[in-house]
């Protein structure tokens, strides 16, 4: 019996990869497995190549994993396409339809062809059992119930709820097609059988991805206003608020542009909403002198940028970690705005509303750093106790202040001060992105200046407290550290335990909080580290040059990084830790 | 409903930056003027602009005021109305503001019908930056950015709006203070997008037919055209003389203004928001899997 089964689908787009993978995601939740789907496109809006990996596990499922137990490939020009999203080794089990011939010589990159490689007549056997070749994937499902003991009566279930609205004649022929295929696998046992153990509880459990935890969260913290602009890979937040935000009396604006999106954003909030904007790459760019004025107009706002490949337009369907300096840094002037990332699905509910708290209390920009592996994947999440979660409103002003001379920027030990809105009597000001005095007259004076910069960096000036927001892992004096984030973090925390159960000294840091660099935090992690990995998926390695900024880190510690749609797998990751713990001895 | 307030209660301490001379002090108390017109209290106004001399104009209110970016009052101004749709919420810009940098966010609000009163400044050069040409600077107009003449031709904001379909179309010049007063209150009085073009000249870089003492002899008060504000196309057809004639008054006004975007937004929360009210901490319920 095997605990854990990642299997990798390709096709061209026509051919339903992702559909069935769906289905194997649906069966396996409702039998509760723990599952995790991500899909991967070409660019083209329709056809084009697609795939899509779905892990089962009877465990909690921390990524994507790494190569495939299981690949299925509907023809071999899309399959290629893939390349490393879908590597596959000798231990691979390689499905593939008959008639597409043996898979090219040089298919596996690292040359190791899988030692199981079988041919199904997907296409022939559809239509021989469903009366359509367009039954194949179907065909795909069964052989995967039969070799690797997906469920047949959950996957039954899920044809039942696809093909409801379709017609009982459909329904029928794929119940036909699933049948086919278990007894295809049943007729053709596997050389090296394997099956999927039951898991042992089958709580409920949610299934929902990035985006929808994150427009979730958002509702969860009070979100009255969202106004944006479609861009892959954040699009979804937006259509899952102008759906649910106005049953919340709240307003979502589609406006013309990405600037204006982020404009209404900034004016919602001086109109005294919670509100928020989300984006990608190419609108962040657009959208960063907004983020300025609401830095300097001390405005709460929450921004999230779904990371996706780049420079320009890049790739958009394609997960990259390259925007980190732009988040700190795309700004004129001295400005300093948080920057959270969540490390998995469920991460993204706890950091949103984390994202909105901080934007509320310091009345200040905070970017989400999302990425399109995290948004769009979708997962089985043990269900979520909301009720721990505190909701944090903005300082308002008391009605002594509003009587007696209102200073909206006035001067107090944290850097915080009372914000009004339009409709308070006696608040009245002018919110302005020109330098202002404590009332929010227009300044040129550099003193004045000097103080208001200094109030506006002293009021963040606790974050650099907040340990909460960094994951540790592992004995404290560790020598070796491996620290990661966003959807990277995923394969950190898998190769971690990893290294751990062969006991090498390593720590395991994942911050949420990238910015500002909460040195104390690093400071003491560091203390007892000699070597160690910062893993990220950027040409650069962001996150580590952004600590060599602040950070004393020790020259042991490398960058591991690489451009995107190249995810990391733990297993190479365990390898490059081995290397490490044998040069410390 | 509120005690009167008078012209000073909307007035505040701020001096402004302004050249003596310049056609925004008249804008000023004209609105000054309107606002107490229309009664509505201070702190019930919202008061967005975008950067320019003519941008500076909220900070001499007493409203809440914003002073936001270059060409981005617009979209600032759309989300405080919806997301308070009982604000008072009036937009000011310069020509460049809302005719160059801004351009691309006035038909949009415009096709969406926010409740929005937009007062642009007209002056047809760039006055805080010193004397650069602007997107309403009549062809051949020599600047320190076109030495031999400019080759563009100048944008026509009147016949623009009207054509992006705007509901309330007017003109105005501080030559005639009680006209633009009127103008503007009945701008902010009337229900949707109202866009009132006021042809306030710059003292310090602006031509010599472009000043006060040429505008009271060129105006030419519409009403006295005979003009129906209701008929859109003779509005159309006035519009195409920006540059040359210097007409006053209301070139267009919908005779039944249709719902504004605001108010719809606000009926959909209703309709939605029918029976039992959705508690935010349940938000997770629908995904869910037995």
């Amino acid at each position: 019996m095997i605990e854990d089964l990642v299997v990798g689908l390709a096709g061209s787009g026509g051919d339903g990869v992702v559909s069935a993978g769906e289905s194997l995601l649906a069966a396996a939740s409702s039998q509760g497995f723990y599952a995790m789907m991500t899909k991967s496109f070409g660019s083209q809006i329709r056809g084009g190549e697609s795939s899509c990996r779905v892990r089962l596990s009877t465990r909690k499922v921390l990524n994507p994993g790494g190569v495939l137990d299981v690949a299925v490939a509907l023809n071999w020009e899309d399959f290629r396409r893939f390349g490393a999203e879908l590597p596959i080794g000798p231990g691979t089990v390689l499905i593939h339809e008959a008639k597409a011939g043996p898979p090219p010589a040089d298919l596996a990159p690292s040359g190791r062809m899988p030692r199981e490689v079988i041919g199904v007549p997907l296409a022939e056997l559809a239509k021989a059992s469903a009366g359509t070749d367009r039954a194949k994937t179907t065909i795909v499902l069964g052989v995967l119930s039969g070799w690797f003991g997906v469920p047949q009566e959950a996957l039954d279930r899920g044809l039942q709820k696809k093909f409801a609205q379709k017609g009982e004649g459909l329904l029928e022929a794929n119940r036909k097609a699933l049948a086919r295929g278990i007894s295809f696998a049943a007729e053709h046992p596997l050389a090296a059988p394997r099956a999927l153990a039951r898991p042992e509880a089958s709580a409920p459990k949610l299934l929902c991805d990035g985006n929808e935890m994150c427009a979730s969260a958002a509702i969860f913290s009070g979100c009255e206003f969202f106004g944006g602009y479609p861009i892959t890979p954040s699009t979804e937040v937006m259509q899952i608020l102008s759906r649910e935000l106005p049953r919340y009396g709240g307003v979502v604006l589609q406006a013309e542009d990405e600037i204006s999106g982020v404009g209404a954003t900034v004016g919602a909030s001086f109109a005294g909403k919670k509100s928020m904007t989300a984006t990608s790459g190419p609108g962040m760019s657009l959208k960063t002198e907004m983020l300025g004025l609401a830095s300097i107009a001390e405005l709460p706002l929450v921004l999230l940028n779904v990371q996706r490949g780049g420079p320009s337009t890049g790739m958009p369907t394609k997960p990259e970690q390259a925007d980190l300096f732009q988040a700190a840094f795309s700004a004129h002037g001295d400005v300093l705005r948080p920057v959270l990332a969540p490390s998995s699905v469920e991460d993204t509910f706890r950091l949103t509303v984390e994202a909105f708290n901080l934007a509320e209390k310091y009345q200040t920009p905070v970017v989400i750093l999302s990425d399109q592996e995290i948004a769009q994947r979708k997962e089985t999440v043990d269900p979520i106790d909301v009720s721990r979660f505190e909701v944090l409103e903005r300082l308002r002003p008391t009605s002594e202040q509003l009587t007696g001379g209102y200073q909206r920027f006035a001067e107090t030990p944290s850097g915080v001060s009372p914000l009004s809105h339009p409709g308070m009597q006696g608040g009245n000001y002018l919110a302005a992105g020109i330098e202002h005095d404590v009332k929010g007259a227009p300044t040129a004076s550099g003193a004045t200046h000097a103080a208001m910069n200094t109030k506006r960096f002293r009021k963040l000036a606790p974050l650099q407290e907040r340990s909460d927001l960094f994951e540790r892992q592992g004995p404290p004096d560790a020598p070796i550290a491996l620290v990661s984030w966003g959807s990277s973090a995923g394969v950190a925390r898998e190769a971690f335990a990893l290294a751990r159960a062969r006991r090498l000294p390593v720590k395991l840091l994942i911050p949420s909080l990238l910015y500002p660099v909460a040195e104390p935090v690093y400071r003491a992690f560091f203390a007892s580290v000699r070597a160690g990995l910062v893993l990220e998926l950027s040409h650069q390695g962001q996150l580590y040059r952004v600590l060599r900024m602040f950070v004393d880190v020790p020259p042991g510690v490398t960058s591991f990084a690489r451009s995107g749609a190249q995810p990391f797998r733990a297993d190479e990751l365990l390898e490059r830790l081995e290397q490490q713990a044998e040069a410390l001895r | 409903m509120n005690a009167f307030l008078a012209p000073n209660d909307y007035k505040s301490p701020l001096k402004p930056i302004w050249c003596p001379g310049c056609g925004d002090y008249g804008v000023l108390q004209a609105l000054y003027r309107a606002l107490s017109a229309v009664g509505r209290p201070p702190h019930e106004i919202a008061f967005i602009s975008g950067i320019g001399c003519s941008s500076r104009i909220p900070g001499y209110t007493t409203a809440y005021g914003f002073n936001t970016l270059h060409g981005r009052a617009l979209p600032i101004a759309q989300g405080v109305k919806l997301a308070n749709p009982d604000l008072l919420v009036i937009v000011a810009g310069g020509d460049g503001d809302g005719f160059s940098i801004g351009g691309g966010h006035v038909p949009h609000v415009i096709r969406r019908n926010v409740d929005l009163t937009y007062l642009v400044m007209d002056n047809q050069v760039y006055g805080l930056t010193k004397g650069q040409l602007s997107p309403t600077s009549p062809r051949g107009l020599k600047t320190v950015t076109s030495p031999m003449g400019s080759l563009e031709q100048p944008i026509n904001p009147l016949l623009t709006v009207l054509a992006y379909g705007a509901g309330f179309v007017a003109q105005a010049t501080p030559a005639d203070m009680p006209g633009m007063t009127a103008l503007i209150e009945e701008a902010i009085r009337y229900p949707g997008f109202s866009f009132v073009n006021i042809q306030s000249p710059c003292i310090t870089f602006g031509e010599e037919d472009q000043q006060l003492k040429a505008h009271k002899a060129r105006m030419k008060p519409l009403a006295s055209l005979g003009h129906d504000p209701a008929n859109q196309l003779a509005a159309l057809d006035l519009a195409r003389a920006y540059g040359t004639e210097l007409y006053t008054g209301v070139f267009y006004r919908n005779p039944s203004p249709p719902p504004t975007y605001d108010a719809l937004v606000r009926q959909r929360q209703v309709e939605l928001q029918k029976g039992e009210p959705r508690s935010r901490s349940r938000v997770l319920d629908g995904y869910l899997k037995a």
